[in-house]
């Protein structure tokens, strides 16, 4: 990790110079292409359609209907995945016993259960949460054991000669240790979770910006609103990463 | 003074008289294999050492230095014999005995000061009362004030020792024990370690038991030299170091020092 901060005018520049290299591109491939609106709108367009709809109001409530799966999802499954990837690092048994299920649920496609999974829990926020955490809790789990197996069996060895309680391994030895790997996990399964809500949306909700997706796709047909409503998803991916990675450096600074 | 103590319980080495003696009789320690048999680490050894004495364990590769440490320090249980610190049986690690590896072991994500208190922290130390010792001990091993609050990655090799040597006597124990502690560093740094290391010993009366590989390093610092055979593991000699204590490097270059140093040399190439 470098040493820097996270925002620095060099940083900043980039970051700009790069956006703005994106939008030249796509406003490139609309002219040079010639496609009309509802294929492919030039970026001003969706620009345009994006303010018009958070003043308007038609974004709100779908960007908080999203934000509240992807946050409740979130922090439930990282939760379980935490709790679990201890155990499984801990006890060689529980490993042998729970992880051919695990990389089965893993391995079948989340897209493929969600129609089962909104079934089983309705169209509210409950599915959405459970879709979410499903495919945020693997990341987790499997980043926090090997964490807690990466620690330096050496340093184990010190704590013993310092006749360190169980817990008190636990919250100055393993935790430590495996912050870094566990936070890795955490910023795959952020990103993952808003992919978890707008999929439990697609597969029944009445709000959320996969319904928007939706709606400006059918019924509304404003493909601009559309595309919209994919800025604002790659956005609160963007800042929960960003959010996971501010965490990082906090907690594990520079080693 | 505590130097003059030292020396006079070295010639009787029995336990019971100042605090810190050591006694180990008949010790064995096995260790399960996969392919052949269990392999024998240590057998049968019987070795003394008297409190606020200063001891050399020195021998072939393998032939068990480390392991008859880990004894003493109640990270393993020897197969048979017994291993007793002031006449009590060793049932465990004890904060009367302080460890340090070869490697300086510290918690990377921890400054200096942070690793140094650690074992008060796990002993349930106030944080004031921390800090006091801390200051005590950074004194005492004559820490940089610059390392204070670095993390380990940003110190040198022989810091980071200094540190790990902080953090060993954090609890003023009674025994220290050193496992190879200054391998790692070059010729020059490991003599002034070892000199700073008496200096330490001169202050505080603990017995010290340094693993090692170097006999001129032995001969430097212990009132007896200890020579094991190689595996499996057994006490082949035992050398009292005749030299005025306190030592200096220029006691090295004295008939005295260099025929002992001689002697260890024979007893080892016999041991190997």
């Amino acid at each position: 990790m470098s040493q820097d901060r996270l925002v620095t005018r060099s940083s900043v520049l980039t970051v700009v110079g790069a956006l703005a290299v994106f939008v030249l591109i796509w406003r490139a491939i609309v002219f040079i292409g010639g496609y009309p609106a509802f294929i492919l709108p030039t970026p001003e367009a969706v620009f345009g359609r994006w303010l018009g709809a958070i003043g308007d109001g038609i974004l709100w409530p779908h960007f908080i209907t999203t934000l509240s799966e992807v946050a409740l999802g979130f922090t439930v499954g990282a939760t379980s995945g935490l709790v679990i990837g201890y155990v499984l690092a801990r006890s060689a048994l529980v490993e042998r016993l729970a992880s051919p299920y695990l990389v089965a649920a893993q391995a079948v496609p989340i897209l493929a259960v969600a129609p089962l999974l909104a079934l089983w829990f309705g169209p509210g926020l409950l599915s959405k949460v459970v879709i979410c955490s499903l495919i945020v809790f693997f990341p987790v789990a499997i980043s926090t054991m090997v964490g807690i197996r990466s620690v330096d069996p050496r340093l184990l060895e010190l704590g013993r000669s310092l006749r360190a309680t169980q817990r008190q391994v636990l919250t100055t030895l393993e935790i430590p240790a495996a912050l870094p790997s566990i936070l890795g996990g955490m910023r795959v399964g952020v990103t993952l979770a808003v992919v978890g809500a707008v999929v439990g949306e697609w597969a029944g909700a009445e709000r959320g910006l996969g319904v928007l997706i939706n709606l400006a796709r059918g019924s509304l047909f404003d493909i601009p609103l559309m595309f919209a409503a994919l800025l604002t998803l790659a956005l609160m991916g963007i800042v929960l990463y960003l959010a996971v990675v501010l965490v990082e450096r906090q907690l594990v600074g520079v080693r | 003074m505590s130097a003059v103590a030292g020396a006079g319980v070295a010639g009787t080495a029995g336990a019971g008289a100042a605090a810190g003696a050591l006694a180990l009789a008949g010790v064995a320690v096995t260790f399960p294999t996969r392919e052949e048999g269990p392999l024998v680490a240590l057998d049968g050894v019987d070795l003394a050492i008297g409190g606020g004495e200063v001891i050399a364990l020195i021998g072939p590769n393998g032939c068990g230095k480390s392991t008859l440490l880990r004894v003493i320090a109640g990270l393993l249980t020897p197969a048979a014999g017994s291993a007793s610190l002031d006449g009590a049986p060793i049932t465990g690690p004890d904060a009367r005995v302080g460890l340090v590896f070869q490697e300086p072991r510290l918690l990377p994500w921890r400054s200096s000061a942070d690793n140094i208190t650690y074992p008060l922290e796990l002993d349930g130390w106030s944080r004031e009362r921390r800090a006091a010792r801390l200051a005590e001990l950074v004194d005492l091993v004559r820490l940089d004030d610059s390392a204070v609050n670095a993390r380990p990655s940003e110190l040198s090799g022989g810091t980071r020792q200094r540190v790990a040597l902080a953090r060993a006597l954090a609890l003023s124990p009674e025994v220290l024990l050193l496992d190879e502690p200054f391998s790692a560093l070059d010729a020059m740094t490991r003599e002034r370690f070892d000199l700073e290391l008496l200096r330490l010993w001169d202050n505080a009366e603990t017995t010290i038991v340094m693993v090692t590989h170097s006999i001129p390093e032995a001969v430097l610092v212990a009132d007896r030299v200890v020579v094991m055979s190689a595996r499996p593991g057994r006490i082949a000699a035992e050398i009292a170091v005749d030299l005025p204590r306190p030592r200096t490097l220029a006691l090295m270059d004295t008939l005295a020092a260099t025929a002992t140093m001689a002697r260890i040399r024979e007893h080892l190439e016999i041991a190997a």
